[in-house]
């Protein structure tokens, strides 16, 4: 969008000084005119400057101060940061940042520029020395400077052209796109965990794409889909993953009578000793997981019902479920609200009223009576998953705060300082008086200083004795300070500025391409000396059009995250798929370096995608497996393993192996018209006996490929071939081997609904292909 | 078969994407690899921030420790180091017990500017050697990278920062138990008496998607598709080498924290199938009660360190065993309100193994616990025209200790030191 739009005025300019410079030509033989050093510089300086100083320079290095509440906010070279911007404001801030920049090249100090001089230090300036006399960002500002000064010629202007014309060449140019079917496939399996129905295979293959909003829409609106959710928001907020049992959320401070209920509970209706303990185990589980899903239940909640998802940092409510509002002590005002008061799963939203502690001490202050809720961050779950202490002083949750709602990793590139050391030590207060600290910790601190309420570790709510710290930037919001009056509902303050603030959208369709994708947004490139580094910036660019163009049609329609999902899904992100014929080219290759799904599924999505297939999931990837095939625990292991270990390669095979025990003769004993796998062939039908049996093997291996691969190959296709011949072969390698018995073994026999001998080894033949096809890409990842 | 795939790999320039490059695939496409023989790289990691100065940088001055004043420093050899014995009480091994077993074989570089005071980019930069980006591998990915991407658990972690840079997949293995599910993958419930399949179907499986693998790389495939097709086969074919473990798993789990890590990655060691090993354990920062945690800590770390060196002398392996010890930051000179210690940024970090001459002591902190810079060229203290030892110092080393600096793999991820400040001779061997 901004790239594109200035690149359209590149070359609007320049074509219009073309002909300025052809008037120009004209009338020089009239007389000396002065040579017009206008916009014609701009155009070509533009492009360098978009491309090379910003990216390398600006961004990187002098933005860190030179920006408002930055360290040299009161001198006169003042930028913005274009990424918190979209649109045209993200144009216009670039533009303005270049002239800063161009206005401060031209100005000299002698013969030379005052920007050459400041960066290396040798004129006056707060950062001293910021950028090497030798180095690739020196060289890029030296040329910035020679740009300036440089007069313009019809050529420059022509190459200008060409480089804008020759940037203009579609990002996906080349890039195969996925298929309607298997673009159905994809959704359906991704979202709901399942296969697509066969009125949405008829409305894909008359409607095409056309049919996708239709498609999506229906599938936003199943259970499978909010599980899906739900786990792919609790990757990114973590919430599950705090420390101690669950109900420990509920402070003992507030709610030390009620949230130990369950273990209270004495089931005297249950007579047998041994049943009732079951029956209080099971009562104590769910109370704890219902506990633990009270967060990613909230966002279930926004979503399902189209609310703005902006709730999740303003909803003035919480969900509870008839056992977890036993813990809250509220059950018997609420039960006439719940549909089973006995469903320990059924969350409803509630407003709490305002805390009252056990020693009236920590008594919670409210105007109104009730709670202050601020969706998420007010959480207690929340609260407890990101704790604090006397010397962090809520630093983390600050920091998390900016990392999971405003995406913003505060820590991600923290400015090295020539002797952190000495700086710590020279300042009484360096997080407030060392420029060092001060350009983070005026950020973070303040918004630190909006939790200060919640400072208790155990308690969640709490306030601090003597009051919150004096040695630390007060509480406030990106310079604007936090009113006493606001201080009880101070995070329903900063809730209200995080909904407004352009840099939420972003983070949400971010965290939503996280959730699709498994990956992360790509990051500007940092290394200056790469001799990719506009190719890597190229794809960046186009990443980020994409991403801003999503958050504005998402803020623009009421924040509904169903339209992020519709958006980045109908996206050439999502549906690239291949290439039509790869370059050898590394400026190419590292612009599509990131593009593609071509993602490695988690174990729960292993284990949906088994359920789909094949009807039942496999089971065994939970827990400890889980954790070896890449999984998290949401407190120390807290990302998903991309790739695949040998430890996982070896997973995957046992994965193979056993569902094709379980499944393949199981699929033979079922009824022909029940069957999932080999519903038009029976196990007496050999390879290579007639050219009917040959045929419908190979339909069989067709419908398998599409089945368990999702791929459309036709019979006699190379790819149906390769699997023919592997099932032909075992065949007649068991025909050749002595002592092969004619059933299958014991283990795959379990389960089966009646006994299915194989005298002919197709059986364990089809096993065979049964688990090749499990082991190949195409089923393990998406 | 074996010269079509090298053909076949050539023609789509897979050696750009595959991060073992055409020979390692060439290996994926054999039934099994031999296995790895050393040397094996061990990173112990004290997460959260070390008090260097109740290990190998006592002070003992200006109110910088209240567990021993200066004259209590002891020594061993060329080391100094705080007197712990009295504070041990939770188990774990002294300062004398450790400096006093290992001493000869350690070298100790103190004074390390570690140039940040967070524990997150800390971590980041003590691990890559490079603050300021994302992308690049810790050494232990790196070296596991260039010497044994065909081993199925080339690069195992057991926590803290552990980036591979797209070079090789990371191993998480966190219970012992867990190896032995694994090991022996085509036989059901991991009984090598009774396989899934026949030998000969097994074998037509394996050959089927090895041509499956080989016929898809001639076929335009997106960079992204081209390297995870690469590294699925590579990780299923190289995982037929995991059976090679299950002689090494113990009988019992040890009890520690430290020795239960470490009997996995020796295990994954002998068996040939790991280069390398992140070994972690956290807490260690200590902003309240700082002798108390330290001091349970750092025995605690020591122990763990000791048991791994131990267990690795009966398994025959110490002599190719590299180990770097280390953490993300320091503690301050001085003690907070809450009798604890905050960030500092100055540290230190220890190693031993082949290639390093041990009972040495590198560099110094002053008697305010700042660092002094240090001549690259004597590695003698030069307040003058020392240099600040960082993080990129260390790895540049670690990589030559290694062998790796020229690795194409190496070269990725360049470290961006001037020769004149390499640092010559750390090693002393």
């Amino acid at each position: 969008m901004s790239l594109n739009a200035i690149l359209c005025q590149i070359r609007t300019v320049a074509l219009a000084l073309i002909v300025c410079a052809v008037l120009r030509t004209n009338q020089a033989g009239a007389g000396d005119k002065a040579v017009y050093s206008g916009p014609a510089c701009a155009a070509s300086v533009d492009e360098f400057f978009v491309n090379e100083v910003w990216p390398k320079v600006g961004a990187q290095t002098c933005l860190e101060c030179h920006k408002s509440g930055g360290d040299a906010e009161e001198s006169d070279f003042i930028l913005t940061d274009p990424q918190r911007i979209q649109g045209d404001a993200r144009d216009k801030v670039l533009r303005q940042n270049r002239d800063a920049f161009a206005e401060m090249a031209r100005s000299k100090e002698g013969d030379q520029s005052r920007l050459l001089l400041k960066v290396v230090g040798k004129l006056k300036h707060g950062g001293k020395q910021v950028v090497k006399p030798e180095s690739a960002a020196y060289r890029v500002l030296a040329e910035f400077v020679s740009r300036l000064s440089a007069k313009p010629s019809v050529e420059a202007i022509a190459r200008a052209m060409a480089a804008a014309d020759k940037n203009a060449a579609p990002f996906f140019e080349g890039v195969v796109m996925l298929d309607d079917r298997k673009l159905r496939r994809r959704v359906t399996l991704s979202l709901a965990g399942r296969l697509p129905t066969d009125a949405e295979l008829a409305a894909m293959t008359s409607r095409g794409r056309q049919a996708l909003p239709a498609l999506l829409d229906a599938v936003m609106k199943e259970d499978a889909f909010y599980d899906r959710l739900r786990e792919g928001f609790n990757d990114i907020f973590l919430t599950i993953g705090y420390d101690d049992v669950p109900e420990t959320a509920l402070s003992y401070e507030h709610f030390s009578k009620t949230r130990g209920w369950a273990e209270k509970a004495e089931l005297k209706e249950i007579a047998d000793p041994k049943e009732r303990q079951k029956a209080k185990y099971k009562l104590a589980n769910d109370y704890r997981k219902a506990m633990l899903g009270e967060p990613m239940k909230l966002i279930e909640h926004i979503v399902r019902n189209d609310r703005p998802f902006t709730e999740i940092v303003t909803a003035d409510y919480i969900m509870v479920t008839p056992y977890t509002a036993r813990g809250y002590g509220i059950y018997d005002e609420l039960k006439e609200k719940f549909q089973n008061p006995e469903d320990p799963f059924e969350y409803i939203p509630v407003k709490l009223k305002a805390l009252v502690a056990r020693t009236r001490d920590d008594d919670q202050e409210s105007a109104t009576g009730f709670y202050p809720h601020a969706g998420l961050l007010s959480t207690f779950q929340y609260l407890r998953r990101y704790p604090t202490t006397e010397t962090n002083r809520n630093r983390l949750r600050a920091r998390m705060y900016f990392q999971q709602f405003l995406g913003i990793d505060v820590l991600e590139l923290a400015a090295r300082v020539s002797d952190a050391a000495a700086v710590t030590a020279k300042y009484p207060i360096p997080t407030m008086q060392a420029s060092e600290c001060v350009v983070c910790h005026k950020t973070i601190d303040p918004v630190a200083g909006l939790f200060q309420d919640y400072w208790k570790f155990e308690g969640v709510y709490g306030r601090r004795k003597g009051g919150w710290f004096k040695d630390m930037f007060p509480a406030g919001y990106e310079g604007e300070a936090l009113p006493a009056d606001q201080r009880w509902r101070s995070l329903q303050w900063l809730g209200e500025r995080t909904a407004k603030d352009a840099r939420f959208a972003v983070a949400m369709v971010e965290h939503v391409y996280y959730i699709l994708t498994g990956r992360k947004v790509l990051q500007p490139s940092k290394d200056l000396d790469d001799p990719l580094f506009a190719a890597r910036h190229r794809a960046y660019q186009e990443q980020r059009r994409q991403v801003e163009a999503i958050a504005t049609d998402f803020a623009r329609t009421g924040f509904n995250l169903k339209t992020v999902f519709k958006a980045w899904i109908a996206s050439e992100f999502y549906r690239a798929d291949g290439w039509a014929s790869a370059s050898a080219d590394p400026k190419r290759r590292a612009e599509l370096d990131d593009v593609g799904l071509v993602r490695m599924l988690a174990p729960e999505q292993v284990e949906r995608k088994v359920l789909a297939v094949f009807g039942k999931p496999w089971g065994k990837l939970t827990e400890q497996m889980a954790m070896l095939y890449g999984g998290i625990d949401s407190k120390e292991v807290t990302e998903r393993a991309a790739d695949p270990s040998g430890a996982m390669g070896a997973i995957q095979r046992i994965l193979a192996n056993d569902v094709a025990c379980r499944q393949t003769g199981l699929d033979f004993s079922r009824d022909p018209k029940d069957r999932v796998l080999f519903r038009g062939i029976e196990p007496d039908v050999a390879p290579g006996t007639t050219p009917e049996a040959d045929a419908k093997i190979r339909r069989t291996i067709a419908h398998l490929h599409e089945r368990v691969l999702g791929r459309y190959d036709a019979v006699d296709s190379p790819e149906v071939d390769r699997t023919y011949q592997l099932f032909a072969g075992v065949v007649a390698d068991a025909a050749a081997h002595k002592g092969v018995g004619s059933e299958e073994n014991y283990s795959c026999r379990q389960g089966m609904l009646h006994p299915v001998p194989d005298p002919k080894y197709t059986v364990r033949a089809w096993r065979a292909v049964v688990t090749y096809l499990l082991r190949r890409p195409e089923f393990l990842y998406e | 078969m074996r010269r079509d795939f090298l053909k076949l790999c050539g023609m789509v320039g897979l050696t750009l994407a595959c991060p073992g490059g055409v020979r390692s695939l060439l290996a994926a496409s054999t039934r099994e690899d031999p296995p790895y023989e050393g040397p094996y790289y061990v990173v112990f990691n004290a997460s959260g921030g070390w008090d260097t100065t109740y290990l190998m940088d006592p002070k003992g001055v200006g109110e910088i420790n209240r567990l021993y004043q200066e004259g209590d420093i002891l020594t061993k050899g060329q080391h100094k180091f705080a007197p712990t014995a009295k504070q041990v009480h939770a188990g774990g091994m002294s300062n004398e017990e450790f400096f006093g077993e290992f001493g000869q074989e350690l070298l100790v570089l103190n004074g390390l500017d570690y140039s940040v005071n967070n524990h997150s980019p800390g971590a980041r930069y003590m691990a890559t050697g490079k603050l300021d980006s994302m992308a690049y591998p810790t050494f232990a990915a790196l070296v596991a990278a260039c010497k044994g991407p065909k081993c199925p658990l080339s690069f195992l972690t057991f926590g803290n920062y552990s980036a591979t840079g797209n070079v090789v997949a990371m191993s998480r293995v966190p219970y012992l138990p867990s190896l032995q599910k694994i090991a022996n993958a085509d036989a059901i419930e991991g009984n090598k008496r009774s396989p899934y399949h026949d030998d000969f179907a097994l074998d037509r499986i394996e050959q089927a998607l090895q041509e499956g693998n080989a016929s898809s790389a001639p076929q335009p495939r997106l960079p992204r598709q081209e390297r995870a097709e690469n590294m699925l086969y590579a990780a299923q074919v190289n995982s037929k080498s995991l059976q090679r473990i299950t002689p090494y798993i113990p009988a019992t789990i040890p009890k520690e924290r430290l020795a239960q890590q470490a009997e996995i990655a020796l295990a994954s060691f002998k068996a040939g199938v790991c280069v390398s090993a992140n070994l972690s354990i956290g807490q260690f920062d200590s902003h309240a009660n700082n002798d108390v945690d330290q001091m349970k800590l750092i025995p605690e770390f020591l122990a763990g360190i000791a048991y791994l060196l131990r267990r690795a002398e009966e398994l025959k392996i110490r002599e190719k065993l590299v180990v770097v010890i280390q953490s993300e930051m320091g503690r301050t000179p001085n003690y907070n309100k809450g009798n604890g210690k905050d960030h500092w940024s100055i540290g230190s970090i220890m190693f031993m193994g082949p290639g390093i001459r041990g009972d040495r002591v590198i560099g110094a902190t002053d008697e305010k616990q700042f660092q002094v810079p240090l001549d690259p060229q004597t590695l003698n203290q030069d307040k003058e025209k020392g240099i600040r030892v960082r993080p990129e110092h260390i790895h540049s080393a670690l990589r030559q200790l290694a062998g790796i600096t020229d690795h194409s793999l190496s070269k990725k991820f360049p470290l961006g030191i001037p020769a004149k400040e390499e640092l010559h001779s750390l090693w002393g061997a």
